[in-house]
């Protein structure tokens, strides 16, 4: 089948090659925790950079800025963006005023901080956040690089050892970029994020962005702890994803610059304990957090289930549906079953459809779907009723003309 | 939270040389273009034949082979249009080659598979392998295709590039087999350029008996 952007991809793996090159060697240094007390932020209120470096880099980022507030990428619900200002606003130390941030329709667990203070939230992290209190955590700790001024220590410290490949990685990427050169059709967002990993984190610079991450997040009245929850999560996730098509999940590689897996949570806690004061009650805002998400929480699953990464998504369903199942997290499950699509899956899917719409909040879909399973399996006049069903919870379906000769 | 930045951007990466498989990479060589004359052809296996109303191009990998059923055809190139042809995928086969062990696969084809089903496969080829975020069934309404009751899909996508592709699929499953033709274009302007062409070879198609 055709495939647009192959070439573009195939011209970001070149750059993103620069940037790997460039940050194995900065690795490897012995660490010990970094203490939440010790934690100052080294940017006051209206920060802007005084030295020739960082302002060249502001300049480019600025540039980098314009691109991604003007892509269609982002989601522009205001009342999310909004939510997502809010809170960078109270997590975000000294500089929260200064903060921009942007949500983009991207389905991957990811946030990024730019080195001039906007960040890129995807949508995928929303999707993967059970409260309120994990989102603010994932941007209090993402504000807590440009609290201690990551970006351009990291830029000053690979320019010293590896000139070569970050110049050129730097020259190729922000090219591009800032000089509207095209560089094939290739994610914006994403180019950006290829410039992006030109300023690596050392471990010790995530463990610096954790522990006034936590600082911050306990400041605001949230439960520190549920850092190292999301944490848990994600290694949950990517375990699943990897036992599924058997694989090992790949841990502590020489180009891995995170602390290892086990050590991170585990000082992730040890942060958490040290900032939480003991008679203060500290919030995990659920409620508020599902309410907020609640008009694009399908989409999410939609994004995510049908990349048919079973693993992951099954992970991923069963975390959120921790907090309770309901008709829609049972219908993604089938959804799950019905594109892995092995031996067996079918009568899995039936049976979480069947469950999925015994649910009152059971999504119009769940019943189309629930009637194919029926029709394929025979159950002809079941299968009417749930069709039947489905059209009049969404008369204006795109697919009415086909099941209304499905019901013949 | 930057644990994944860097290994996202990487697996996209490799994503993009997994998903050339199926693409004529024409700048980079790794594919080859042939003229496709006004006439009637064979495409795919060569058990489906159409008539183009004009020349288009045929474009074929050659590093790595595409599955043999699928043929891809373009006029203005693949970033701005094209047609597949896909000429009778047997059950318990996937459109395009893939690693068993990605962690994200293009669902195989099965037999039974009712027009629904086959459309959700189609969506999951574009979000994994052409990276669409966002993919929307405009329509879904049966039609008549090569001499039996078939289905055709109208959709959209938003793919990673920015750009908003518009595209029709006409298909069928004839004898547990999948016969199906997709047009796919950018949605501004190429869309509604080459629909035409699209219609008339759909109308020409016929199976080799």
């Amino acid at each position: 089948m055709s495939c647009p952007k192959c070439v573009a991809l195939s011209r970001r793996s070149l750059l993103v090659g620069g940037g790997v090159a460039a940050a194995s060697l900065t690795i490897g240094m012995a660490e010990a925790r970094v203490l939440p007390k010790d934690m100052v932020p080294l940017v006051g209120p209206g920060y802007r950079p005084t030295e020739k470096d960082e302002q060249g880099i502001w300049q480019l980022m600025d540039r980098a800025e314009e691109e991604i507030s003007g892509s269609n990428l982002l989601i522009q619900d205001p009342k999310l963006t909004g939510y997502l200002r809010d809170l960078i606003g109270k997590v975000g130390g000294p500089a929260a005023r200064d903060f921009r941030i942007y949500l983009a329709h991207i389905p991957d667990f990811n946030a990024m901080m730019f080195p001039t203070g906007f960040a890129v939230v995807f949508s995928g992290l929303l999707l993967r956040m059970r409260n309120e209190a994990q989102l603010a955590g994932v941007i209090a700790h993402e504000s807590g690089h440009f609290l201690r001024r990551h970006m351009i220590r990291s830029w000053r410290d690979e320019r010293r050892k590896t000139d070569i490949f970050a110049v050129a990685a730097m020259a190729a990427g922000v090219g591009g970029a800032a000089g509207g050169v095209y560089l094939g059709d290739y994610v914006q967002l994403a180019q950006l994020g290829t410039i992006l990993s030109l300023f690596q984190y050392s471990r010790a610079m995530e463990a610096e962005a954790d522990a006034i991450g936590a600082k911050n997040l306990a400041a605001a009245g949230y439960q520190p702890m549920e850092m190292s929850t999301i944490w848990e999560q994600l290694i949950g996730e990517e375990d699943a994803s990897a036992r599924y098509r058997r694989k090992h999940r790949r841990r502590g590689s020489l180009f891995d610059t995170h602390p290892s897996d086990q050590s991170r949570m585990v000082d992730l806690r040890a942060d958490a304990a040290e900032v939480t004061e003991a008679g203060k009650t500290y919030e995990i805002g659920r409620e508020r957090y599902l309410s907020m998400i609640a008009p694009i929480r399908s989409m999410l699953l939609d994004d995510q289930v049908k990349l048919n990464d079973p693993g992951a998504s099954q992970y991923l369903i069963e975390t959120l549906a921790k907090d309770g199942w309901n008709g829609q997290l049972r219908f993604y499950e089938g959804e799950v079953w019905r594109l892995r699509n092995r031996h067996g899956d079918d009568a899995r899917a039936a049976l979480s459809y069947a469950a999925a719409v015994a649910y009152p909040d059971a999504p119009a879909d769940a019943w189309r779907w629930h009637g194919i399973s029926l029709m394929k399996a025979g159950r002809t006049a079941e299968a009417k009723s749930a069709f039947t069903r489905y059209l009049t919870m969404k008369p204006d379906a795109a697919d009415a003309a086909w099941v209304r000769q499905a019901i013949g | 939270m930057m644990p994944h930045t860097k290994l996202v951007v990487v697996a996209l990466a490799a994503l993009g040389l997994a998903a050339c498989s199926s693409l004529g990479a024409g700048e980079y060589g790794y594919s080859s273009y042939a003229f496709v004359p006004v006439r009637r052809v064979n495409v795919g296996d060569n058990s489906l034949s159409v008539v183009p109303p004009r020349p288009w191009n045929r474009h074929r990998s050659i590093l790595w082979s595409d599955v043999e059923d699928v043929e891809d055809w373009t006029l203005n190139g693949p970033y701005l249009d094209g047609i597949s042809f896909v000429s009778g995928l047997k059950g318990g086969r996937y459109l395009i080659r893939q690693s068993k062990r990605a962690s994200q696969q293009v669902p195989k084809f099965r037999s039974d598979m009712t027009p629904p089903e086959i459309v959700a496969m189609l969506e999951s080829l574009y979000r994994i392998k052409g990276g669409a975020v966002d993919f929307r069934t405009l329509s879904l309404q049966p039609r008549a295709f090569l001499g039996t009751g078939g289905f055709q899909l109208d959709y959209e996508h938003l793919d990673s590039d920015e750009l908003w592709r518009k595209g029709r699929a006409v298909g069928a499953v004839i004898n547990g087999q999948l016969y199906l033709i997709l047009y796919d274009a950018a949605r501004s302007h190429y869309y509604a350029a080459a629909l035409p062409d699209f219609e008339s070879i759909v109308g020409s198609a016929q199976l080799r008996r």
